[in-house]
């Protein structure tokens, strides 16, 4: 592939009029047929429903054993629980960052990704919220964190970060609910306009609110639509901030570091980078978007990830640093501990899969090299995994009195938690995919008016409805 | 209707019907069963027969229409109509599902009123009575604590002079067996459910025949006996039986202090220190702070003679030279580990070299320490090892005798007073049990009756006793549990805990006490007392026999008397009187003990199971030991040289080949071990022997042969790969050159009173300028302000605090499994780190943090008891978003286990780890107990939470302290200052309109600490005790950089050690 210009190569490519898209987009949901039968869809269905049943079976044992069925232990009380939680949310980020802040500043390459990164947003924040709800140890009582009038008197205690977390999290996935489901209502109205079977008109016509394309609704729509993007642009910087509070608060040796919220914050937009171009590749190759999603779109994400990434490995240098800087004795004991203890392997995995690999990405060639930046993407997802692995337990295992230090080991259950939530994520995304429009349509007739003008709305001279084909 | 009754009867319908009808008519005169006549009827039928008595009675007209009384609700639901049926069943179902919701953890429970008030008791009140605890035949006072009937707690009797209101580990546990679900519950004949009586009937004609020949085939088998009642009553028996012989087995007891007393002085003679008098001690391998009967006060004693005063130190001097490690070596102020085979050289060199004569050269400086004795003569002591050889026990005596020690010898009283000839005087240990082997091998005994001792599992291994055993045709067993000896015999009588007896015992100094019941036997045990005396045929009860005995020695007015010596707990003016003996400061050292290569072995008691009798008593055997910290296994010790030449580590599953017997035990690196010493503690490796006992540890008792009881060389030890998983509680062991633990020598602290090290002493002053706080947080205002000390001077690392909190607390017992997840509930724990003196060592031991690979060979040990210290500015407080831990006005850091959700941020922000957390419901739930088989792996899942169990919980329950919530899972929990304690005490003080009085609050720790390392009390009011401890320049707050502030503070250590040896 011959070097490409970023900045002139077009945002959607092949011969496309507003029909095509809509067929292109539209039609995976209403010509099931076409689409999924024939497609690995039920593969990837069923491993995600299977999984899904391991989730739930973990959490009916959890909930009959108590959360001991866990590896963890004092000093490590927080590990899998916690990891997975912040793991979930960061991926969520990208959606939000994508939406709201990309939204805000006119990048219209973010119409053909949007809706999808949004889709994954609920979804991690789903699979995230299990996790801070079944690791208590009486979840039945779990709601007490929320503050609600009872007859006990009793508010939470407003200055632990964890409620913070409470109003953080929830915020966060109700403003990222709203947001995507108000960007989906034009497309529902779409579906229903171009729904053949009656149930479809149903369904599409009370999804669609009524919608009818008028100025005002237009007018309307924009209005809200940037003010909830108003609202979510400090959520991708609070959520992930406040999360990182809960270590950064504590005086827990490894936690306690300053540097904690803006490399946190960049950790999420790295990992939700990550799972986006995981999702998306496939999908665009297996459901013939690739003039959608372009290849420079991929590059695009792909220097995001390496500019987050650059960060985040910046954030890992600046926690050695402090760990001298402090002077602390039980914060150098934890550094040698990281880099050459028993669990040295998951400090160094980690420096390899988020520090080393992502520079691949610096070449033009790599960033378009699509199983390359898959894998890239997969490296960095588990390497994002591994960072919580080490703050969380490997903080945990060392102390200021070496006499507590204990040795954490996760069960079985552990990991069937974490492979249930995937299981529990790649269900959703999988009816996502099938019940409902993975691209934003009516941006993306948008943006073909704006790089297209009126051509755009004449009839092709014979029908695009070219599935896959190559580049 | 007739369902349940059709399962007992006979298919003959005609009486069926006869019966229904007559119960139909219920004003008709009903047949009565007579229940007491059911019961003679039964009595004495046993196994098959029972049961089919059973049967026989329950067919008669009798029990059937006891039946209908005693269910008479069923006739009822037979009438009931379709409709109310299915309503009521309707309603039952949504109310089960009601219930279900929490119904699993909080079990519905019934409260049964008085009928008429038992005098003194007033509910909710605890009593609190005297008694004595006897371990291996040595009482310890105590003050038992009963809640409605019920004994929960044991204390220590400060009037006792054995333990003077201290307690050791297993007295306070002791209590856990009492509620023991796997303790022997009946008479059991060949393993089948018998009765008193008809045991009676076979013994007692058993004994008829053997009054013909005066009882010659008559054996009787116990421990260490020093209770006058049991000692008359065993020498009654033996006028009976002239010809009968009484042998006494303790498999870890006196026996070589007796043989070595009886070696210098040729008299059967005890030694009695007084370390309250003594400036330099010197230990031969004793582990005289924990392992003697009198240790409880030798400890007390000891540190007494020690203590910072005044800000000064006038303090004794320890030298110990020993083969193993021990917690009187980890205080000791100079320490040298020897081989075994090396000891009694050292032993005869150190005599040599007091005695004048020139020592021989060796590892040991013994000229140098030798000087010291002489030079303090009259306070100056050696104390010869427990476990150590006669000759040692001679040298020793020979010793003191010669730098007029402060040792006082008494006759021995385990002996019967009167008697020291013929057939009265026990022969005792491996010796004694020889001839009884022997005897049994020629089949001369009939009757064999094993009161107390378990020697199947820990007789010698070359006696064989178990086979030599079933040569006697009646074997009688009287114990606790249903072990490995009741196996072998043909009748298992269930002993009563002490806590259900009328018995009498005497501590190390001979002082009697009364042994007075806290409740009635919970199952169908009888004290020795009572069994001794039936089987002789003149039956009375346990408290008329002992009364006996004292009736004559009380002069008058017995009963006014009797009640003062139980009150009090001691019978005055009983210390046995010192003898004045032979000076044998000659002695003639033997040849010395030959090393027949291989490794050398010691064989010693655990320090919490001892020989093996306490192996089922789930505190003990959790409660991390002394030292190694390990629990739920023994292990063989070896040094870190040792265990490098071998190539095992620690954990490393290894054969044991020692006089033929082949052992897997698994490898733990001790520093501070001696090169080419393994140690194995004994009482692991049981079989029937509990829940708890089972599958945990190895049996050394294999390896143990009768001339070889203590130490043995020519063990092989060879890896057999694979892993034998080993719950440790810590795993890394040095500070790190942190400000931990503060120690210096006496020079250093009289350099700098604070025991500050340069660096600390920097950063600490820099912070305080710099703090922003106030320094005095709290706000007095006539409110007390808890605060505590802990003198780590003054602490010996012995557990005691720890076992008391488990006790007073509720404590949950978690298992092996949990152990090794790091998941132990105990509130307070030991520290344990290895340190040195000299700075160059530290250095060394600093950069090299792996752990317990280091080659240290003769490692400082230091404890620091840790608990939850109460943070003024306590970082566990904001973290929890749902306020569950908070301060109170009086300072405490408080858990409230209802507001909970378990979120366990609060442990992750504590940084000293103290707070503990329910993963799962451990209070309630037994087969965590079982100790899981690791071998094959990790154990995935805990036991599920239903067990066959489930009733032992309940009697389980019947233990726990009613003033303190027991914790169900998913909850917080952590150390609390005893908050119950304070309360009552706040409520009587209120009531009394005072302040609370300094000393009035006793925490359980503090309570149980022997050497009163723990002192607790208001800081706010400056003359308190432990307001002037905190002034003591060396108190100091841990992790003071972290500026929490804890209430709880530290006091460094002190070493005095010898110039002439440190340099």
């Amino acid at each position: 592939m011959a070097l490409h210009d970023p900045f002139t190569e077009p945002l959607i490519e092949g011969d496309k009029h507003y029909g095509t898209i809509d067929e292109q987009i539209g039609g995976v949901i209403q010509n099931q047929k076409r689409y999924h039968l024939k497609h690995p869809w039920y593969l990837f269905l069923g491993i995600g429903f299977a999984l899904l049943n391991v989730l739930l079976l973990t959490i009916a044992w959890l909930l009959y054993q108590g959360i001991g069925i866990w590896g963890n232990n004092v000093p490590t009380a927080w590990a899998f629980d916690i990891i997975n939680f912040v793991w979930w949310i960061g991926i969520g980020h990208a959606g939000t960052l994508i939406s709201a802040i990309l939204l805000l500043m006119r990048q219209q390459w973010r119409n053909s990704i949007n809706r999808f990164a949004e889709a994954m947003t609920i979804f991690a924040v789903m699979c995230a919220g299990l996790f801070p709800l079944l690791h208590t140890g009486r979840p039945w009582v779990a709601y007490w964190l929320f503050p609600y009038p009872n007859i006990m008197g009793m508010w939470p205690q407003f200055r632990s970060p964890l409620m913070w977390d409470v109003f953080a999290v929830s915020t966060y996935f109700t403003v990222s609910l709203l947001f995507w489901f108000m960007g989906l209502i034009p497309d529902f109205a779409t579906l229903r306009d171009r729904a053949k079977t009656n149930l479809g008109k149903k369904v599409w016509g009370l999804l669609g609110m009524g919608w009818r394309g008028s100025a005002r609704h237009w007018h309307r729509y924009e209005q809200a639509y940037l003010l909830l993007a108003g609202l979510s642009t400090p959520l991708v910087l609070s959520v992930h901030t406040i999360v990182s509070y809960d270590f950064a608060v504590s005086i827990v040796p490894g936690w306690n570091v300053t540097v904690f919220p803006p490399y946190f914050v960049a950790g999420a937009v790295f990992a939700g980078f990550a799972m986006v171009l995981l999702f998306a590749i496939p999908v665009r190759a297996q459901y013939g978007w690739k003039d959608l999603i372009t290849m420079k779109h991929i590059d695009w994400m792909a220097k995001i990830m390496l500019a987050t990434g650059l960060i985040v490995f910046y954030g890992y240098i600046l926690e050695a640093f402090y760990s001298f800087y402090a002077g602390s004795k039980a914060e150098l004991a934890l550094l040698q501990w990281r880099i050459n203890g028993p669990y040295a392997w998951a400090y160094w995995s980690l420096i390899l899969c988020n520090g080393i690999i992502p520079q691949l990405l610096w070449s033009p060639k790599n960033r378009r090299r699509l199983p390359l930046v898959w894998i890239i993407a997969l490296v960095i997802s588990y390497g994002m995994w591994l960072e919580r692995f080490v703050i969380i337990p490997m903080s945990l295992m060392r102390n200021y009195l070496p006499s507590s230090d204990r040795h954490y080991y996760p069960t079985l259950w552990d990991f069937s938690m974490f492979f249930g939530t995937i299981g529990l994520f790649l269900f959703l995304m999988m009816l996502f995919i099938r019940f409902m429009p993975v691209i934003n349509m009516f941006e993306m007739k948008d943006l073909l008016y704006k790089l297209q003008g009126t051509k755009a709305s004449a009839p092709p001279a014979e029908p695009a409805l070219a599935p896959a084909g190559g580049e | 209707m007739s369902d349940y009754v059709k399962t007992t009867e006979e298919p003959n319908s005609e009486s069926r019907i006869t019966n229904s009808e007559s119960m139909d008519n219920s004003n008709e005169q009903k047949p009565r069963l007579d229940l007491d006549a059911v019961r003679a009827k039964l009595a004495g039928k046993k196994g098959a027969h029972y049961w089919r008595s059973l049967e026989q009675v329950a067919e008669t007209p009798e029990f059937e229409a006891w039946l209908a009384d005693e269910f008479p609700n069923r006739r009822s639901i037979a009438d009931i109509d379709r409709r109310s049926l299915l309503k009521v069943m309707g309603a039952s179902l949504a109310l089960a599902g009601l219930s279900g919701c929490r119904g699993y953890f909080m079990p519905e429970e019934k409260i049964v009123p008085y009928v008429n008030q038992p005098e003194e008791m007033v509910i909710g009140k605890p009593l609190y009575y005297a008694t004595a605890f006897t371990h291996a035949g040595y009482a310890y006072g105590a003050l038992v604590k009963q809640n409605e009937g019920r004994p929960t707690k044991i204390e220590g009797n400060p009037d006792h002079p054995a333990n003077r209101g201290a307690a050791n580990v297993q007295m306070q546990a002791s209590i856990l067996s009492l509620y023991d679900p796997d303790r022997a519950q009946s008479v059991l004949s060949n393993g089948e459910l018998s009765t008193w009586e008809d045991f009676l009937k076979v013994v007692r004609k058993d004994l008829a025949d053997q009054k013909k020949t005066g009882g010659a085939g008559f054996r009787l088998l116990t421990g260490t006996v020093t209770s006058p009642t049991l000692q008359a009553q065993i020498q009654e028996l033996m006028r009976d039986f002239p010809r009968m012989t009484w042998h006494v087995y303790e498999p870890f007891g006196q026996d070589n202090s007796h043989a070595g007393m009886q070696m210098a002085y040729g008299q059967p003679l005890a030694p009695i220190y007084d370390f309250s008098k003594v400036k330099v001690v010197v230990s031969l391998d004793s582990d005289f702070l924990l392992q003697q009967p009198g240790s409880l006060r030798y400890a007390a004693d000891f540190i007494e003679a020690r203590r910072v005063k005044n800000g000064d130190v006038a303090m004794n001097r320890l030298y110990t030279i020993e083969t193993t490690t021990s917690i009187t070596g980890a205080m000791s102020d100079h320490r040298w580990g020897v081989k075994p085979s090396d000891l009694l050289r050292v032993a005869a060199a150190l005599h040599g070299a007091v005695t004048g004569a020139a020592p021989e050269k060796g590892s040991v400086p013994v000229d140098a320490i030798a000087r010291d004795l002489v030079a303090n003569r009259g306070a100056a002591v050696v104390v010869p090892g427990e476990f150590a050889p006669p000759e040692v026990h001679a040298a020793c005596a020979a010793i003191n005798a010669s730098i007029g020690a402060p040792v006082s010898l008494v006759r021995r009283f385990d002996i019967p007073l009167g008697q020291t000839t013929g057939n009265v005087a026990p022969p005792t240990g491996p010796q004694g049990l020889k001839e009884l082997v022997d005897a049994l091998n020629a089949k001369q005994v009939q009757v064999l009756m094993i009161a107390g001792g378990n020697p199947v599992y820990d007789a010698p291994a070359d006696y064989n006793f178990r086979a030599a055993m079933a040569n006697a045709p009646r074997r009688i067993r009287y114990g606790y549990y249903v072990d490995e000896t009741s196996k072998e015999c043909d009748w298992h009588l269930p002993a009563t805990h002490f806590l259900e007896e009328w018995s009498d015992t005497r501590a190390f100094d001979g002082t009697v006490s009364i042994v007075q019941p806290l409740t009635m036997p919970l199952f169908e045990g009888r004290s020795i007392h009572e069994v001794l005396d039936a089987i002789a045929g003149r039956p009375q009860p346990g408290l008329a026999r002992v009364q006996s005995t004292w009736r004559g020695a009380s002069g008058a007015d017995f009963d006014k008397r009797w009640r003062e010596w139980l009150h009090q707990g001691v019978i005055p003016n009983t210390a046995a009187t010192p003898v004045t003996a032979g000076s044998t400061s000659t002695f003639t050292p033997a040849a010395p003990a030959t090393n027949g290569g291989g490794l050398e072995v010691n064989f010693r008691p655990d320090p919490h199971l001892h020989d093996g009798r306490y192996s089922n008593n789930g505190w003990l055997m959790e409660y991390p030991r002394p030292i190694i910290q390990v629990t739920w296994d023994n292990v063989a010790l070896m040094s870190p040289k040792t265990a490098q030449d071998l190539n095992v580590r620690s954990e490393d599953k290894v054969e044991l080949q020692l006089r033929g017997a082949t052992v897997q035990a698994p490898a733990w690196i001790s520093p501070g071990q001696p090169d080419g010493v393994v140690t194995l503690y004994a009482g692991y490796g049981r079989q029937n022997a509990g829940s708890v006992a089972e599958g945990a540890g190895f049996n050394v008792y294999p390896m143990r042969t009768s001339g070889a009881m203590y130490y043995d060389s020519g063990l092989q030890v060879k890896s057999v790969g694979g892993v034998w998983p080993v719950a440790c509680t810590q795993i890394h062991h040095q500070m790190e050159g942190r400000d931990i633990v503060r120690i210096g020598t006496m020079d250093e602290f009289r350099r700098d009173k604070s025991l500050y090290r340069a660096e600390e002493k920097l950063d600490h002053e820099e912070i305080r300028e710099q703090n922003m706080y106030p320094d005095e947080i709290f706000n007095a205002n006539d409110i007390p302000q808890w605060g505590m000390t802990i003198d780590m001077h003054a602490c010996i690392g012995c557990n005691a605090c720890g076992v008391a909190c488990v006790a007073e607390n509720n404590i949950p017992v978690v298992g092996k499994e949990q152990v090794k997840r790091g998941r132990e509930m105990h509130w307070l724990r030991i520290d344990r780190y290895y340190t040195v003196n000299d700075a160059a060592s530290e250095k060394a031991v600093r950069e090299d943090n792996i752990g317990l690979q280091d080659p240290i060979a003769n490692p400082m040990t230091v404890f620091q008891p840790m608990m939850c210290v109460h943070c003024e500015k306590a970082p566990c407080e904001p973290v929890c978003p749902v306020a569950a831990t908070v301060h109170s006005h009086e300072g405490l850091n408080q858990m409230i286990y209802n507001r909970c959700v378990g979120t366990r941020y609060c442990s992750n922000n504590c940084p000293y780890k103290v707070r503990r957390f329910n993963y799962l419901n451990y209070s309630d739930n037994q087969p965590q107990f079982a100790n899981l088989d690791f071998s094959t792996g990790l154990a995935w899942a805990p036991a599920p939470i239903h067990s066959p169990k489930e009733h032992g919980i309940e009697l389980l329950r019947m233990l726990s302290n009613p003033d303190v919530t027991v914790r169900g899972r998913g909850v917080m929990e952590k150390c609390t200052y005893c908050t119950q304690r304070i309360s009552q005490t706040r409520i009587e003080a209120k009531k009394q309109g005072r302040n609370i009085a300094d000393g009035e609050i006793i925490t359980a720790c503090q309570q149980a600490c022997p050497t009163n390392a723990i002192v607790f009390g208001n800081i706010a009011d400056p003359n308190s005790k432990v307001s002037q401890m905190k002034r003591d320049p060396r108190n100091y707050m841990l992790l003071e950089e972290e500026q929490t502030r804890p209430r709880t503070s530290y006091l460094g250590r002190i070493t005095n050690p010898n110039k002439e040896i440190s340099g």
